[in-house]
């Protein structure tokens, strides 16, 4: 069974290396991507044109985005009824103690900050995914 | 109407009652018409005195003319005399004698003229006689300026013609004609008052002798009247009745006469009661004894009479002798009293004893003499009529020198214009009216010295009429006095022209009274547009609130503050432009009440100043809070780009490693090592930013919390180096704990590092270094810092060491620096080079804690 896991992501390097890194950790991850806020919240909704998108079990959410920004997107999703029991994983460069305090506010499941070296971020990915992935019991939603 | 018997009456009055025998119309009749002859004959006489004293005025008439015309004579002569000696000798000094001659011979012409001017034919024998002097000056005129062209010849010939010859004779002739004239008058006018006389002496004798037959028939007519005596006796009583009522009213007052020497000739029950003298005893003495010593001496007695004598009354009010030697206030008019014919008989004295008479005139008196200024009482003719001794002193007159004296022979000017101004007053203004506002004038001593005065005017009627009486005070003292002050305010206004700031002194009433050119400049107004206006012109608000509590305090208060501490208002130029002063007021006492003296200070230029700083200051944290943030945001940006070159290299070299050739893992592993140094720097410079932008509050801390929180960092560390970190009891502190761990942990940390082979052994202290501070010190054994490193240590990424040897960026005291200094100290270091080193830092003492 695969495993739908949303990244909002604008840095291609970071979404390489998220790929990368989460492909090693785990085959039958299909990580989907949004290039923005926007992007992000039509996926989620289904809308033109994610018409068919699967509703994904985690959503990996960075908070500096163009156009709308994580913090948005996390509000928005926490504020939905059928969307807010998704998961989501704020992974971000950012350690200020506001955007933690703010996100954890929002409701955010996790907050993990990006580590510089490859080694710690690698790390970082393989314990998202045998917590989150693996470990984590969620709510049964049907598909729709 | 019983006729009590006039025992001590006056003997006029009983002369009075004897020389009416009887009542009758006929005695009356006689005596009007024995009068009446009298008069008649005493007309006569009279008349024959003045005929006689014409007579003889006539005759000295006569006289002064005949010796005019022999003047006249003598004169004319001497002309002629001097003309010819002019001629003769040609001597100038003649001329001289001759022009006396001229003139004299003029002078006695006008004089017969004036004397003779009742005599029409002397008049016209005047004439001639002005025409003969004419042609007589004319032809000598003529010799002697002949004598002084052509020479004596010429003049001698005209002298010789007889002109001048004619003249004198016919100048003789009319002068004798004149003599003769005069002396028929004088002998006609003297036949006519020697018959005049005659009839006189006539007349005198029918006169006397008709008056002594009337007199004896009324006293034959008197005699058998009989009859009507009672009747008349009954008259006398009633008469006398009413003479002792009227006695009785004048009871306050002494009444006697006395002779043309002062001698007492009559005295009353009164002036026995008044002077304490009885009759008999006194009757014939000199009234000088009832004169004070002193005044007996001065003459006074004499004076008084003399001056009665010649103004036929004299009033005086001054002190008098009782009998007993008592002294006593008196009201005393004399009079001086005449025969028919005017001789001079004697005197009469009305005395009123003033301090007697009446109780509160005492009391006034005593009030008078008591006054501290001279008093004087005014009649309304201006006469002094009271004085006391203030009076006395001050003017340098004798008490009866100024008794009389009119008022304005010692206040020369200005007592009448009072007088009149006064007198328009009721008595209660003028009650009302204080000493002190009285007018000023200036009064005049008996020496002619003169002073000032003020003098105070207050009218009381009496039954003299209106009296004023005007108190008057030597103000000498205080015109000095105000002098001095004048003298004083202009020192003051030269203290207030040299001042720096604008002055202003205001009086009670908020009005400007005198300001400087300082003042003049700030404000735009001339001098004299600012006098007398309210300070509310140049200062609109808050100043009478400074006024009040500047009022408030003492005098010493205000001259202890500062005028830099003084308040600030808001100031308006004439031109309605408005600038910040600073205000500082010291109030004055002066006789004008209080003033206040306002420092005015214009603070624009110090307000600008002030202005600018602030806005330096805001700048300068905004730009460090700016840099604060920019270092912040930079280094946490960085780690984006840096995270990927970071991670990127580090995949490069995990999947390519040993594929490519040497050269190609080399470069990988550059590329790796420069990117993990670049995200230490970067780190360790958000660390840094981190102190000044997430530092916390300052509390009150445990020092020793902090450092033991610091060597659980480093547990590590220590562990592995076998350091011996210890410490003394630490104080409480006011500090953001978590910079205070960090701070030892960096301290500790570097000395553990950079230890040497020895043991690492670390004592940290802390020793009050005043009232509000603790020193710390953190001493080490470890390798200790050359001196000339000192300052430099604590410089961002400054290291004195090769990677090789130690690593790290040289972050670390910079971060220490920094945390000590937002603390509100100064970290130090003392070393030496191999045996180790001290870093000191104050910290602030918790309050209450010392």
């Amino acid at each position: 069974m695969l495993l739908d896991v949303l990244l909002v992501e604008d840095n291609p390097g970071d979404v390489r290396l998220t790929r990368e890194t989460l492909r090693d950790a785990n085959k039958s991850i299909r990580l989907h991507l949004a290039a923005d806020g926007v992007e992000a919240m039509a996926f989620l909704r289904r809308e033109s044109p994610n018409a068919l998108a699967p509703r994904p079990v985690l959503i990996l959410l960075d908070l500096n985005l163009p156009k709308m920004d994580g913090r948005e997107v996390l509000a928005a999703v926490k504020a939905d009824i059928d969307l807010k029991t998704i998961p989501i994983v704020i992974l971000t460069t950012s350690d200020a103690d506001s955007d933690i305090t703010r996100s954890y506010q929002l409701q955010a499941n996790c907050y993990l900050t990006k580590p510089v070296r490859l080694e710690e971020f690698e790390t970082l990915v393989q314990s998202v995914n045998d917590f989150w992935l693996t470990k984590v019991k969620l709510p049964n939603v049907p598909n729709t | 109407m019983t006729g009590v018997p006039s025992g001590a009456d006056n003997a006029g009055g009983r002369e009075a009652v004897k020389s009416a025998p009887t009542s009758g119309r006929s005695v009356q009749i006689a005596f009007a018409s024995a009068f009446a002859i009298l008069l008649i004959t005493g007309a006569l006489a009279y008349h024959s005195m003045g005929v006689s004293s014409q007579s003889s005025h006539w005759v000295e008439h006569s006289y002064e003319v005949s010796s005019s015309l022999d003047n006249m004579m003598l004169a004319m002569t001497s002309v002629d005399a001097d003309t010819r000696g002019f001629v003769l000798t040609g001597d100038e000094t003649y001329l001289d004698s001759w022009r006396s001659g001229v003139s004299d011979l003029e002078r006695y012409a006008v004089i017969v003229r004036r004397i003779t001017s009742d005599n029409p034919n002397q008049q016209t024998h005047l004439q001639t006689i002005d025409r003969l002097i004419a042609e007589r000056i004319h032809v000598a005129e003529g010799i002697i300026a002949l004598r002084r062209t052509q020479g004596l010849d010429a003049a001698a010939q005209a002298l010789r013609t007889g002109e001048t010859q004619r003249i004198v004779t016919d100048f003789q002739q009319i002068l004798q004609t004149m003599h003769t004239e005069e002396a028929g008058l004088l002998v006609g006018r003297t036949t006519i008052a020697k018959w005049r006389l005659r009839q006189t002496k006539i007349a005198l004798i029918v006169g006397t002798a008709l008056g002594l037959l009337i007199t004896a028939v009324a006293g034959v007519g008197a005699v058998r009247n009989g009859t009507k005596r009672r009747a008349a006796e009954a008259a006398r009583r009633d008469s006398e009745d009413q003479y002792r009522t009227l006695l009785d009213e004048v009871h306050d007052y002494a009444i006697l006469m006395l002779d043309v020497t002062g001698r007492v000739m009559t005295w009353n029950s009164s002036a026995a009661r008044i002077k304490g003298y009885d009759a008999e005893q006194i009757i014939g003495e000199n009234f000088s004894c009832f004169f004070p010593h002193e005044d007996i001496e001065r003459g006074r007695p004499e004076e008084i009479l003399r001056i009665a004598r010649e103004n036929g009354r004299h009033e005086e009010q001054s002190m008098r002798l009782r009998k007993d030697g008592s002294q006593f206030a008196a009201s005393i008019t004399y009079t001086a009293l005449k025969d028919a014919t005017g001789k001079p008989r004697g005197f009469s004295e009305i005395t009123r004893d003033l301090s007697e008479t009446k109780e509160s005139g005492a009391k006034f008196r005593g009030l008078l003499e008591a006054a501290p200024d001279a008093m004087i009482v005014v009649n309304e003719r201006g006469e002094i009529v009271l004085v006391n001794l203030q009076a006395e002193k001050q003017f340098g007159y004798h008490r009866d020198e100024l008794l009389g004296k009119m008022v304005n022979s010692i206040v020369p000017r200005g007592f009448a214009e009072r007088l009149v101004a006064d007198g328009l007053r009721s008595a209660e203004d003028a009650l009302a009216q204080q000493i002190g506002t009285g007018i000023e004038l200036t009064a005049k001593r008996k020496d002619g010295s003169e002073f000032p005065i003020e003098i105070m005017l207050s009218p009381l009627r009496s039954t003299e009429g209106v009296l004023v009486t005007a108190a008057i005070r030597d103000i000498s003292v205080r015109k000095d006095a105000e002098k001095h002050m004048v003298q004083m305010e202009n020192k003051y206004r030269g203290l207030l022209e040299a001042a720096p700031d604008a002055m202003v002194v205001v009086n009670d009433a908020g009005k400007i009274v005198l300001l400087n050119l300082q003042a003049e400049t700030a404000f735009g107004y001339r001098r004299d547009e600012l006098l007398g206006q309210g300070m509310s012109n140049i200062v609109p608000a808050g100043f009478p609130e400074r006024l009040v509590a500047d009022s408030l305090r003492s005098a010493e208060d205000a001259l202890a503050q500062q005028i830099g501490t003084g308040i600030e208002l808001t100031a308006r130029r004439k031109d309605g432009s408005e600038f910040p002063i600073e205000m500082m007021l010291s109030p004055l006492a002066s006789p004008d009440g209080v003033l206040v003296t306002a420092a005015i200070r214009d603070i624009t230029a110090r307000k600008r100043s002030e202005a600018q700083l602030l806005e330096k200051v805001e700048e300068l944290n905004r730009s460090n809070e700016e840099l604060q943030q920019f270092a912040y945001i930079a280094s946490h940006d960085l780690q984006e780009p840096l995270r990927m070159v970071a991670s990127y290299t580090a995949l490069l070299a995990r999947r390519y490693k040993g594929k490519l050739d040497s050269d190609a893992d080399d470069f990988i592993a550059f590329a790796v090592d420069g990117a993990s140094r670049m995200q230490l720097l970067i780190q360790d410079l958000l660390a840094y930013s981190r102190v000044g932008l997430k530092g916390k509050e300052l509390v009150h801390t445990s020092s020793e919390d902090a450092l033991r929180q610091a060597t659980r960092n480093l547990r590590g560390a220590i562990e592995g180096s076998g350091a011996l970190v210890t410490h003394d009891q630490l104080p409480s502190v006011m500090a953001d704990e978590m910079q205070l761990t960090q701070l030892f942990q960096n301290l500790v940390g570097n000395a553990i590092k950079y230890r040497r082979a020895e043991v690492p052994r670390i004592h940290i202290t802390a020793e009050p270094n005043d009232a509000y501070k603790w020193m710390f010190s953190v001493r080490d054994n470890g390798l200790g810092i050359e001196s000339q490193y000192f300052e430099r240590i604590f410089g961002v990424f400054q290291r004195l060491h090769k990677r090789e040897e130690f690593d790290g960026t040289g972050i670390g005291l910079a971060i220490c620096k920094k945390i000590v200094e937002r603390h509100g100290g100064t970290i130090s270091v003392e070393s030496i080079l191999d045996e180790g080193s001290t870093f000191r830092f104050p910290l602030t003492v918790c309050s209450g804690q010392s």
